[in-house]
């Protein structure tokens, strides 16, 4: 039973209205019970022109076609994976985005969102599809290979328990085109590790636990490919759009490889299970000497994956594939490895497909309460857990992604799922956010980064963080700041205009990685990107909006299961709001700020401070009447 | 280790002398030659110029890795980006003497003095010699048209006075572009620089695409040719019969060639006889 009446006709047997330019104009809808594939014909122009794509108009799906009593791991969840318009024009920089939705198996509660880049999401076009509904449950391993219009359900057994890399090119050599694009499950997945990835491209990974999504539906893999382009509505203007957004990426060198990070950008790592921040020399032995290459996503110059082929250590000659994120670095920092083992570790934790900072947080307070006496080798197998001793770590990876023993089988079920085991003082040293994780960094001392974290939808891969002033390309509207990076005045609102154009991003179909906000014509040259492809007149006023609308789908999809907006500072491990422990931002917390930054980011949406439902005038000014029933009653 | 070919004393790109040329000659905008740079030492095998290229040509996407008539550009060796580390570039190399338009019966290929060498789709009857004429192999048959078709060096955008799309579409500048004796100074620089080789300055009599190339020919996916102009090559025989025996190009077509044959009887001879080596003149 679908909890909101769709609309008449939400995938319309025949057109009324012209499809906008950048859509193929398809979905495929999987059922992998019934082993049945069937093309529909996306949304109307009206609804594409409020949902644009990606995590909105997918979240709008799911929330017409998932049940309410639905667990994420029911035969009845659908994982909707969703591209945009802008998504393979070829023409601009970030038109790669693919954004996976579904009920979180990590927070069972909120929306779970899977996004990534690289190619993938442009095969899928070129195969014909702007997005595909997938649901049911197969009897057998399955991959789904898609090929210029054609779609087929194939036995995957010889590919169960392979890891993610070999998988990849397993199946690619098995439909013999080289030109296959392959997204997949390594055994994580398929042990349903809450946070399991989902893997493509060798260089990307999409977390939120998609992967442990398709493991249940014993789906390894999608596999696509085909010659298809989406129709451009004016493809010089386009190509002018993405010329000048290509002149406002902030390009990476492969220098930065050889730093902490992320983190090295305010100078603060996680450590020792996020009691120690100080970044030391011995960190990053090794890297310098590492042999980098670059390995850009399509059509993108911003050149955030790159490949790394150990020079050095144990595991000199190891080849390891990343994206633009760096959270791998800080996992294993948390677990206080240094040097090129980390970069070793970090392969092997997306070989084998498991979230990092699922992992990270988990085995932290695992090796902390070894140190404290809590946790003995009865219960992990005989394992002597010692901080930095990268064999166990390498040994506690298997266990998570095989679910092995007392250990393994907690660490696959999350951070919080082990403390509660462990029990005493467990329960204060974990780091949660809502049975999810927070993405793997030192966030403590950034205000607006905190919010973000502690607001996001299923713990993970939130969005936003806000600056302390507004892009250039909003001065027309929004003039605040410098805010202070120690009070909170105003970080609440920084954080809601961050996140509605971070949202927006992924809506068109763009990465937010190769979105430059901070730089003049780094906004207007999307908008003018998307309206070239599309043939609409959309103005920055409306981008801001249509995130919103996301976020409010976003919020409404966990409203429906239970989720209240006091979860984002009650459900929380207190160890994230500990003051930070040592270095330059010794002592400093958001703590005291709470709950009154997250009461005001509420009130600022347009939602109650409390239930995190929509106030009725909310849900009438973005057009969202048909979810009445779940707004906040006046 | 073997290292691609030394390059000799650097020859001018384009040779000025009056030639009679076999062809049809143009001009898109000023005469002045212009060139390609490939650095491969740069080159980190992202493929964004391959589907640049199929971008601005509006080329199917898919099927990337070799060259036909929905690609025109390659970066061999075709293999998936995440694994190899020495690349090459494989299109039209935009031959100062280009030998599939000396073969062309119809004329529909033009050799334009900024350095493009265009075929015109339209005067293409589809039989196949230029394809089998190119020492690179980077001629196709457009499978839904029927009619031979490659890299234009963007010669629509050329006479605009923009740069090829593949090369604006470089996101580490391995690729360069500009007036031709600029672009053969930066190219020997460059080569000095890094301990590279040139190629594609000398091949085939000198052609409008330098090379700069780290290991031998091989790795780069490129095949050794030869110095000489217009470089000897073989049209099978079953080709010349199919054009002659067959409706291939139809009434109009067979008309034009026979007409050309009449009227340029000189230019048979790239067509349809060996010739001797070095018969073609160039070094």
């Amino acid at each position: 039973m679908a909890v909101v009446a769709p609309p008449a006709e939400l995938f319309p047997a025949t057109r009324h209205t012209p499809l906008p330019g950048g859509y193929m104009g398809k979905l495929l809808r999987v059922d992998l019970s019934a082993g049945r594939c069937q093309e529909v014909n996306l949304p109307e122009e009206p609804i594409l022109r409020r949902l644009w794509g990606g995590q909105a108009l997918a979240t709008y799906i799911l929330l017409h076609d998932l049940p309410l009593d639905a667990g994420p791991f029911s035969e009845d969840s659908p994982i909707v994976l969703m591209t945009g318009p802008i998504t393979g024009t070829g023409l601009t920089p970030g038109g790669t985005k693919m954004t996976s939705i579904f009920l979180s198996p990590a927070t069972e509660r909120t929306l779970g969102r899977a996004a990534t880049s690289g190619f993938w999401a442009v095969a899928l076009k070129a195969a014909g599809y702007d997005g595909l509904i997938i649901t049911g449950r197969a009897d057998r391993p399955t991959y789904l290979y898609l090929d210029n219009g054609r779609a087929e359900l194939r036995d995957a057994l010889r590919v169960w328990g392979k890891g993610t890399r070999q998988t990849e090119d397993m199946l690619r050599a098995e439909v013999g085109r080289q030109d296959a694009r392959v997204a997949c499950i390594g055994p994580a997945g398929e042990n349903l590790v809450r946070a399991a990835m989902l893997a493509n491209d060798y260089n990307h990974f999409a977390s939120h636990g998609a992967g442990a999504v398709m493991g249940a539906k014993k789906l390894k893999a999608i596999v696509a490919r085909g010659t298809r382009r989406p129709p451009l509505h004016d493809k010089a203007a386009l190509i002018a759009a993405g010329e000048r957004w290509r002149n406002t990426l902030n390009v990476y060198r492969s220098e930065q490889r050889h730093d902490v990070g992320h983190g090295a950008s305010w100078g603060a790592i996680t450590r020792h299970n996020w009691r120690a921040t100080i970044i030391e020399e011995g960190h990053t032995e090794g890297f310098k000497d590492n042999r980098i290459t670059q390995r850009p996503c399509f059509q993108c110059g911003r050149l955030c994956p790159w490949d790394v082929e150990l020079t050095s250590g144990d595991h000199a000659g190891t080849i390891g594939h990343f994206d633009a994120g760096s959270e791998w670095l800080d996992t294993f920092f948390n677990l206080d490895i240094r040097g090129n083992d980390v970069l070793y570790l970090s392969e092997r934790i997306n070989d084998l497909g498991i979230e990092c900072s699922h992992f990270a947080d988990g085995a932290g307070l695992a090796f902390e309460a070894w140190e404290k006496g809590l946790l003995g080798p009865d219960r992990t197998d005989g394992l002597t857990l010692t901080w930095g001793d990268t064999g166990t770590v390498d040994r506690l990876l298997e266990m998570c992604a095989h679910r092995e023993g007392w250990l393994g089988n907690l660490l696959a079920d999350g951070p919080r799922e082990l403390a509660e085991a462990l029990g005493g003082d467990a329960l204060k040293w974990v780091v949660h956010t809502k049975g999810g994780t927070p993405a793997q960094h030192e966030w403590r001392p950034m205000i607006g980064n905190m919010l973000r974290e502690l607001v996001a939808s299923g713990g993970m891969k939130p969005q936003g963080g806000g600056s302390n002033s507004p892009p250039p390309d909003l001065r027309y509207r929004e003039s605040w700041g410098p805010l202070d990076p120690r009070q909170p005045e105003g970080w609440a609102w920084s954080h809601l205009i961050s996140e509605q154009y971070r949202q927006a991003s992924g809506l068109m179909g763009a990465c937010w990685f190769a979105m430059s906000q901070m730089k003049p014509d780094g906004l207007n040259s999307m908008v003018d990107a998307l309206n070239a492809t599309t043939g609409w007149d959309v103005t920055l006023d409306e981008m801001l909006d249509a995130g919103h609308r996301s976020i409010l789908l976003q919020s409404i999809f966990g409203t429906q299961r239970g989720w209240r907006a006091e979860d984002d500072w009650t459900d929380v491990g207190p160890r994230f709001l500990e003051p930070i422990p040592d270095g330059k931002y010794a002592g400093f917390t958001i703590a005291s700020f709470l709950p009154g930054l997250i009461h005001e980011y509420y009130r600022l949406s347009g939602r109650d401070e409390h239930s995190g439902r929509p106030f009725q005038d909310t849900l009438k000014r973005f057009g969202l009447e048909e979810f009445m029933e779940w707004s906040e009653p006046e | 280790m073997e290292r691609a070919r030394m390059s000799a004393a650097p020859l001018p790109l384009v040779d000025k002398e009056q030639l009679r040329r076999p062809y049809p000659t143009g001009r898109l905008l000023d005469g002045k030659p212009r060139a390609i740079l490939f650095d491969a030492s740069a080159c980190i095998g992202c493929r964004q110029c391959v589907e640049a290229c199929k971008d601005w040509n509006e080329l199917p996407r898919g099927d990337h890795y070799a060259i036909g008539g929905s690609t025109w550009l390659t970066i061999e060796p075709p293999v998936l980006e995440g694994i190899g580390s020495v690349w090459g570039r494989n299109s039209c190399m935009h031959c100062e003497y280009p030998v599939c338009a000396a073969v062309c019966p119809v004329e529909a290929i033009t050799k334009y003095d900024e350095g493009p060498v265009v075929i015109d789709p339209a005067v293409c009857i589809g039989c196949e010699y230029c394809i089998y004429a190119c020492p690179w192999h980077v001629i196709a048959k457009n499978d839904v048209t029927g009619r031979a078709t490659k890299c234009t060096m963007c010669a629509d955008r050329l006479s605009d006075g923009k740069q090829p799309f593949c090369v604006q579409a470089c996101p580490v500048d391995a690729l360069a572009f500009g007036l031709a004796d600029e672009v053969l100074g930066q190219a020997a620089a460059r080569a000095e620089e890094v301990g590279a080789t040139l190629y594609g300055q000398r091949e085939a009599g000198g052609t409008h695409v330098l090379h700069v190339l780290t290991h031998p020919l091989a790795a780069h996916g490129m095949p050794p040719v030869s110095l000489e102009r217009y470089p000897r090559h073989h049209i099978p025989l079953g080709a010349k019969l199919k054009g002659l025996l067959t409706l291939t190009g139809g009434l109009s077509g067979k008309w034009r060639a026979v007409t050309n044959a009449v009227t340029k009887p000189w230019r048979l001879k790239y067509r349809y006889w060996q010739r001797p080596e070095g018969a073609n003149g160039g070094p």
